[in-house]
């Protein structure tokens, strides 16, 4: 599989169709890491196992990866939902994107279109991970008093390192809320309220764009569960206007959109 | 061992505030407690830490020369928080000073040479505390040549000494602004710094020089002090970085293995050239 | 013609003390009274702890079955200790056109870290050298005069560890107060400060008098990824490397290896509250974070990732050595661990540096 892989990023080399190639490969025989192909004979890095996590469509945000021309960018679920809502977004308009995937038949994918990579993700990607499912009902059993304690405490661990900004593919501000010092919206400092106002935050701005990938919580350094709050958000706006994020290229962003049937009075 | 906290600042009082041109002003400080006064002394080349708590701190030149005692001054444009809150403040009211920090103009190594200044827009400032320092001890050194424009003619700051140094016999005063910002009743040159210094170039004979100011002017006015014969360790100039700690901490200010704050901020072009290019 | 400047290092660390070193030995049963004993001395006792995220990390604890024993190494380093992620410099209140500062430097409670690594110690020996040899900090200071260090050497090791290719080892004493090494039934216990006597001190029975010991087939042997002295040599020539770029690509400008490492020291300076009452605090920065050296103009001297990260690589192998005689990073692997690409720094170190 991984050579079918490997000969397929090879191939597109070969044609022309890709000048860099964005997926993983192995280091120190545990991790799995994001690699930057730009020559054929490092294709056989390439690697695609259950460790090849990372959601890579973070990394076309990136100037210096935007510059280089053609992107070849393969994708587990999380990564292609991403790609849909970045395109209904209008970020990615200015790539010439391949996008490639492996199904579950370990075959190599290489998606034709926009339409083609929708259908794809309509029939095989799932909209929540069921053990964040399983933790955010727990959550919603809660009290609010028990919810608050739950999250003060988690968040008190946090650093204010910004890996979960960094690594989210919705994060793509030039300049973030928190770097605005005119006013200092957001305080900077790491204890507990100044993480709370981050993270809330931060979850507001993702509601009703998140795709759930689950990142920004695998990879904080503190462990704290963070992608359950952006799960919650995202339940409430589906609860509210409908439609699940990352099906489709033309979602949009709900909170952003207004249509003439939109249920509130106070806009007519 | 007993360490004097570098965090904790001076308290010093606005007695003074001048507008020198749209968003620049300078003000004079008062040290509130006498002791304190008594205490602090710095050299001319060093910066401070100016804060108003609760907003935070900027750092500037010390603008007033060390000759003169008991009180500092600093120019500043509002551009930034610290910055407009400070704009903000009224006389009287007190603000938040650390320093001197940083590395000094060697000024005692320049008796008996030919001095060369050359500058422009809000660059002037660090700049101003060198030329008082020379001019406070004027028969210590040789010529005094300045090349100083802005933008404008508004935009020129020390309006009034300005005017003085061009009366001065001993000083030889090059005023310039960009082409389009003269006014209608404009006497001196028009033209950008460079161009002007290039019509008029200075001698390297028994001379240093310092060129300050937008990164710019010292890329174009190094070379022309080259081509007139100045070694790179006789010219100098003064680094701006993005600066916190001012004790070479915080690592804001690196450039390479050197920290602006505390090896420098003044550097001969020759130590410039040696590091990376990231200031 | 030469400036005024700050003068250059000395060899000597600020570490190095005249302490004769001891040696003793503490049955392994016995540890639990030990570390009870710190508890019931008045010391907050910091350790490491196993949390519900699988992740070890250094807290204050008040039981020895809090302590986590099977772990290769902590998510995030002890640096917090002397270090915080959040410092008060001082408070302040503006009264009558008047204005008091407080800061709290007296109320710095006697402190024990348990459990740390010979990494670590050695990454607490580089605080101190930097902390203290100019300008010194009075936090820092204060901090560290209040804390005592108790190692333990590494039976095990992954590979991301590679604290031998640093000029370190899992046996190695630089910074602790005391290194235990576990012998089987016993602690070999090198007692290398006068901070480390008092604290065995507080329980004497419990250690007996030892002969000096072999300590290497009870440690780890990580991986030796590189020669440091080559290094050394080799990185001084690295700054225009064209590799910078492709080891860089990976990296998403978050502060996670900056946070986690034991020898990292940025911070920033930041005033909350109003001009009326408030405080003025020191948190963790990152160089690896796009607004770090940005002017307020606008003006961004290291402007995108490939120059951050040539940065912190930089400073690591070689601005720390020019500047305090020592390379800043101690193999700990934390940034390896910790990074969400794994951006593999010793591999990185490799790559700009090759002929």
């Amino acid at each position: 599989m991984m050579k079918a892989l490997q000969n397929k990023v090879t191939e597109l080399f070969e044609n022309g169709t890709i000048t860099l190639m964005i997926g993983f490969r192995g280091v120190l025989d545990k991790f799995a890491i994001p690699v930057f192909i730009t020559e054929v004979s490092q294709a056989d890095q390439l690697i695609w196992t259950p460790a090849c996590l990372n959601n890579l469509s973070v990394y076309l945000h990136k100037s210096e990866v935007k510059q280089v021309g053609k992107i070849g960018i393969i994708g587990n679920a999380g990564t292609l939902r991403s790609l849909l809502q970045l395109i209904s977004e209008n970020q990615l308009k200015e790539l010439e994107l391949t996008i490639l995937t492996i199904n579950e038949q370990n075959e190599v994918i290489v998606f034709a279109s926009t339409e083609e990579l929708e259908v794809y993700v309509q029939a095989n990607c799932p909209a929540y991970n069921p053990e964040d499912q399983a933790l955010v009902d727990k959550l919603n059993a809660m009290t609010r008093e028990e919810r608050w304690k739950y999250w003060t405490g988690q968040l008190s661990a946090c650093v204010k390192c910004y890996a979960c900004r960094a690594v989210c593919p919705m994060c793509y501000c030039s300049v973030c809320t928190v770097e605005c010092n005119q006013p200092q919206w957001i305080k900077l400092s790491s204890e507990t309220e100044g993480n709370l106002e981050w993270h809330i935050m931060r979850a507001m701005h993702l509601a009703g764009r998140c795709i759930n990938c689950g990142e920004c919580g695998r990879i904080c350094p503190a462990g704290i569960p963070l992608q359950l709050l952006t799960v919650q958000m995202n339940q409430e706006i589906e609860r509210a206007f409908g439609g699940k994020t990352g099906f489709s290229a033309k979602s949009g962003y709900a909170l952003n959109t207004f249509k003439t049937e939109d249920k509130e009075t106070f806009i007519r | 061992m007993e360490v004097k906290n570098s965090y904790i600042p001076y308290q010093v009082r606005i007695a003074d505030k001048t507008e020198e041109a749209p968003m620049v002003q300078t003000y004079r400080l008062e040290f509130v407690n006498p002791s304190d006064a008594t205490a602090f002394s710095f050299k001319a080349g060093q910066f401070a830490e100016y804060g108003v708590f609760g907003e935070g701190e900027s750092t500037f030149c010390i603008a007033s020369p060390p000759t003169r005692e008991g009180y500092v001054e600093c120019t500043f444009r509002s551009s930034g928080r610290v910055t407009k809150a400070l704009a903000n403040c009224e006389i009287n009211d007190i603000i938040g000073f650390r320093g001197p920090f940083g590395n000094t103009f060697p000024i005692e190594q320049w008796y008996g040479k030919n001095i060369v200044i050359i500058t422009g827009g809000i660059g002037l400032p660090p700049l101003r505390c060198v030329i008082w320092n020379i001019l406070d001890q004027r028969e210590k050194f040789g010529n005094l040549t300045i090349y100083y424009g802005a933008k404008s003619v508004a935009d020129l700051v020390y309006k009034k000494e300005l005017q003085e140094w061009k009366e001065r016999n001993d000083v030889n005063l090059y005023l310039t602004v960009d082409p389009g910002g003269e006014t209608p009743d404009w006497k001196d040159h028009i033209g950008f710094v460079p161009t002007i210094l290039e019509q008029n170039l200075p001698s390297s004979h028994n001379a240093i020089a310092i060129v300050a100011g937008p990164p710019i002017l010292i890329k174009l006015g190094m070379p022309i002090l080259g081509k007139c014969g100045f070694a790179n360790n006789t010219i100098y100039t003064t680094l701006e970085n993005r600066m916190k700690c001012g004790v070479g901490k915080c690592g804001h200010c690196t450039v390479g293995k050197t920290y602006v704050c505390k090896d420098g901020p003044v550097f001969t072009y020759e130590e410039i050239l040696n590091m990376p290019p990231e200031y | 013609m030469p400036l005024t400047r700050s003068k250059p290092k000395t060899k000597k660390h600020l570490s190095d003390n005249d302490y004769q070193m001891e040696q003793s030995l503490i049955s392994s049963a016995n540890l639990q009274a030990f570390f009870e004993t710190l508890l019931q001395s008045g010391r907050i006792v910091v350790a490491p702890v196993l949390k519900q995220s699988g992740k070890v990390f250094f807290q204050p604890v008040q039981a020895y079955s809090e302590v986590a024993t099977d772990y290769i190494q902590t998510a995030f380093s002890a640096k917090s200790v002397v270090f915080p992620k959040v410092e008060t410099l001082f408070s302040f209140v503006r009264k009558d056109g008047e204005i008091t500062l407080t800061d709290s430097l007296n109320r710095i409670p006697e402190t024990v870290v348990w459990g740390l690594r010979p990494c670590d110690a050695a990454g607490f020996d580089y605080l101190t050298e930097f902390f203290l040899r100019e300008n010194p900090d009075s936090y820092f200071k204060t901090r560290k005069e209040h804390t005592t260090l108790i190692t333990f050497g590494c039976k095990e090791a992954d590979n991301a560890c590679f604290c031998t290719s640093v000029g370190l080892n899992p046996g190695n004493t630089t910074g602790s107060d005391i290194l235990m090494t576990f012998m089987n039934e016993e602690c070999y216990v090198e007692i290398m400060t006068e901070k480390g006597q008092q604290a065995v001190a507080l329980a004497p029975s419990l250690f007996k008098a030892s002969e000096v010991r072999q300590k290497d087939a009870f440690l780890a042997k990580p991986a030796t990824r590189f020669s440091i002295d080559e290094i050394k040599d080799k990185i001084k020539h690295a700054y225009a490397s064209a590799e910078w770029k492709q080891v860089s690509l990976g990296c998403f400008s978050c502060g996670a290896c900056a946070f986690a490492c034991p020898t990292c020291t940025c911070f920033d300076i930041q005033d909350e509250g109003t001009q009326d009452k408030g405080v003025r605090l020191r948190c963790w920065d990152a160089c690896g974070f796009g607004m770090f050296t940005r002017h307020s103009s606008g003006h961004n001297p290291k402007n995108n990732q490939t120059e951050r990260r040539r940065q912190r690589l930089m400073h690591k192998f070689n601005y720390s050595v020019d500047n305090l005689g020592i390379v800043s990073c101690v193999g700990c692997g934390r940034c390896i661990r910790v990074c969400p690409a794994h951006l593999n720094i010793f591999e990185n170190i490799l790559s700009v540096t090759k002929d």
